[in-house]
């Protein structure tokens, strides 16, 4: 066998390992592992590889940022802003109609401006406002619809740590990144709102009404809320003016959040070794499908399939929208069953090569950013997907007289807005990337 | 399972991930007390010398010491929608496949990290600023990594177990939080 044709075969191969429930960054290794002996019928150079591979993978500089931003994540889970943010949300939008759960998302999304996780975001907004959302009357259809979206803005809006790891792929600069995934973000929680505001007029019914709170008490709310947004200017400005790193912006972060919960009387001892416990199991994970990923990519470069595919791509000289389209489409399928750090890491050093050499009339710096913001939201479809939508479960095991079917149902408006707003996105790269410009 | 031995090995992941947890904390203080110092650089202050060094050296220990907290709480992310439906004793036989294949990943890696270790001590290289000899962090990981053997190795033992007895003793998937 050629070694192209090793590395062909080798993604069948890693799929069937990946649904028969091997771990993901384990699939990779081996496949990567056996691929690269194959193509040299050697152990040697792959096993050398490993001598430095490891370390250098697991104390690269910029992933550092991932277990900072996970503990971050926690400790602002702990910090109590996400009662001071719901209630902010609730003065301002609850007597409308639908408001209660437009509130819900507009207090996700500010949560997602300190927390960079989606399951996080729901889990942390569900214990909030369910309660809340019950009291007042709303369906627990629309309830857990709204949270298991509304969770999604946790890493649709900056920081994010899958855009970190998009970026490493690509070697693009992160701060850019989050920039530019910031207009795509809010157009997410307004999007949301109105598939509220439509969702509702249908289905009155589902909808009950809360009473309107008096300016004073608005802008009272409103202050209580100051921390999540002096932080996330602090993390992200910081970032973007330069001041520091986007690792050192993440420790920032950390400490910011964490002494917020120090001061909430959130972090206690207990609480404080169940965050470290929660960062470690994540961070495991996501090292590993790094590492793993690491091994893979370089036994498919060895194997020159990327290259390959690439030019073979361009000599069908097929539109490059219908190709984008196409990508898209395969990232939102393999999100009904797969996480999206791991889509990103196994499809990325595939795709990206192709849809590089495309022209979309964009510089190519231009092209990566708004292309890992359109992939940053096709995969976060994927968490609201049934019948494997990881935020749907989350939710639904908080909401117990909830049937499941009644949330899979609950998050198809949702879902459609996703979609609209993805279609448009894709429509108009500028959306994404006029603040970037304006900026830089 | 002799239940001192499983008590033993689970008190062993659960202290490498919180003495892990607690590097990464130190990690952030260095981090905020450099970024202070380089702020206030006009009035006599500055960075902590080699401030990237030592996060790059503590984050590879910090990693190698989760992992094996990731492991025994099932932490690793795998799709599991295809083998739901299959009968409990066939998903055993594949937890002991991906375990033995996991600890052999495990061991190579431990055992490379090692021929690592040596190559770096004999060259002597250090790190560009702070000098200090690149095979010291080197040691650090990889002697949390040989934890993670012994934490591996047991692992597959459980999994044994588990298929002989047919019962499914750890079911809690506890992180994988994204």
């Amino acid at each position: 066998m050629s070694s192209l044709e090793i590395g062909i075969w080798s993604f069948p191969i890693l799929m069937v390992l990946i649904f028969i429930r091997i771990p993901i960054g384990l699939s990779m290794l081996i496949t990567g592992f056996v691929g690269s002996f194959l193509i040299g019928d050697n152990w040697l150079p792959i096993l050398a590889k490993f001598k430095n591979e490891t370390y250098s993978t697991f104390s690269s500089y910029s992933l550092t940022i991932i277990p900072l931003f996970l503990l971050m994540g926690q400790f602002a889970r702990l910090g109590g802003m996400s009662q001071a943010l719901f209630k902010a949300a609730e003065t301002w939008m609850g007597h409308k109609k639908g408001g209660v759960a437009m509130a819900a998302i507009g207090a996700c999304a500010g949560f997602g401006a300190i927390c960079g996780s989606s399951l996080a975001t729901a889990a942390t907004m569900g214990q909030v406002a369910l309660p809340e959302l019950k009291r007042y009357g709303y369906s627990g259809k629309l309830a857990t619809g709204t949270l298991a979206a509304g969770g999604t803005l946790g890493i649709l809006i900056p920081p994010s740590f899958v855009l970190v790891i998009f970026a490493i792929l690509t070697e693009q600069n992160i701060a850019k990144l989050f920039i530019a995934a910031l207009v795509p973000g809010l157009l997410a929680a307004v999007g949301y709102i109105i598939a509220i505001s439509i969702y509702v007029r249908i289905y009155p019914e589902s909808a009950g009404s809360r009473e309107r709170a008096p300016y004073s008490e608005r802008f009272k709310a409103l202050l209580e809320v100051w921390p999540v947004l002096a932080i996330f200017l602090i993390v992200v400005g910081g970032i973007y003016m330069g001041i520091f790193t986007p690792t050192e912006g993440a420790a920032v972060g950390a400490a910011g959040t964490g002494i917020l919960a120090l001061l909430n009387g959130g972090l206690t001892k207990e609480t404080l070794m169940d965050s470290i416990l929660e960062t470690a199991a994540s961070t495991g994970m996501i090292f590993f499908i790094v590492f793993g990923a690491s091994i893979y990519n370089g036994f498919l470069a060895l194997s020159q399939v990327p290259q390959e595919v690439a030019e073979w791509v361009v000599m069908l000289g097929l539109n490059p929208w219908m190709i984008l389209t196409i990508i898209l489409i395969i990232y939102m399928v393999l999100g009904c069953v797969m996480d999206s750090l791991s889509m990103i890491l196994l499809t990325i050093p595939i795709f990206f090569p192709i849809v590089s050499v495309l022209d979309f009339g964009l510089s190519p710096d231009e092209f990566a950013i708004w292309f890992g913001v359109l992939v940053l939201i096709v995969v976060e479809v994927g968490l609201i997907t049934p019948p494997v939508g990881m935020n749907l479960f989350v939710i639904n095991s908080m909401a117990k007289e909830t049937k499941l079917s009644d949330t899979f149902r609950g998050v198809i408006p949702f879902i459609t807005s996703d979609l609209i707003r993805t279609i448009i996105l894709v429509i108009f790269p500028s959306i994404t990337l006029f603040l970037m410009r304006w900026l830089y | 399972m002799n239940s001192k031995i499983k008590v033993a090995v689970e008190w062993l992941a659960r202290t490498l991930a919180l003495l892990g947890g607690f590097v990464l904390i130190s990690m952030i203080i260095i981090t905020c007390v450099s970024i202070f110092g380089r702020t206030l650089i006009n009035i006599g202050l500055g960075p902590i010398p080699g401030d990237f060094e030592l996060i790059e050296a503590l984050a590879a220990f910090v990693v190698f010491a989760f992992l094996p907290w990731c492991q025994i709480t099932r932490g690793h992310a795998a799709v599991d929608i295809f083998t739901a439906f299959l009968p409990d004793n066939f998903n055993r036989w594949i937890d002991l496949i991906a375990e033995i294949l996991m600890g052999l990943a495990i061991f190579i890696i431990a055992w490379k990290l090692w021929d690592g270790t040596i190559s770096k001590t004999k060259y002597g290289e250090t790190t560009f600023i702070l000098q200090f000899p690149i095979w010291w962090a080197y040691a650090l990981s990889l002697s949390v990594a040989l934890l993670g053997c012994l934490v591996a190795f047991y692992m597959i033992i459980l999994r044994i177990i588990e298929v002989i007895y047919g019962k499914t003793e750890i079911n809690s998937n506890s992180g994988a939080v994204h």
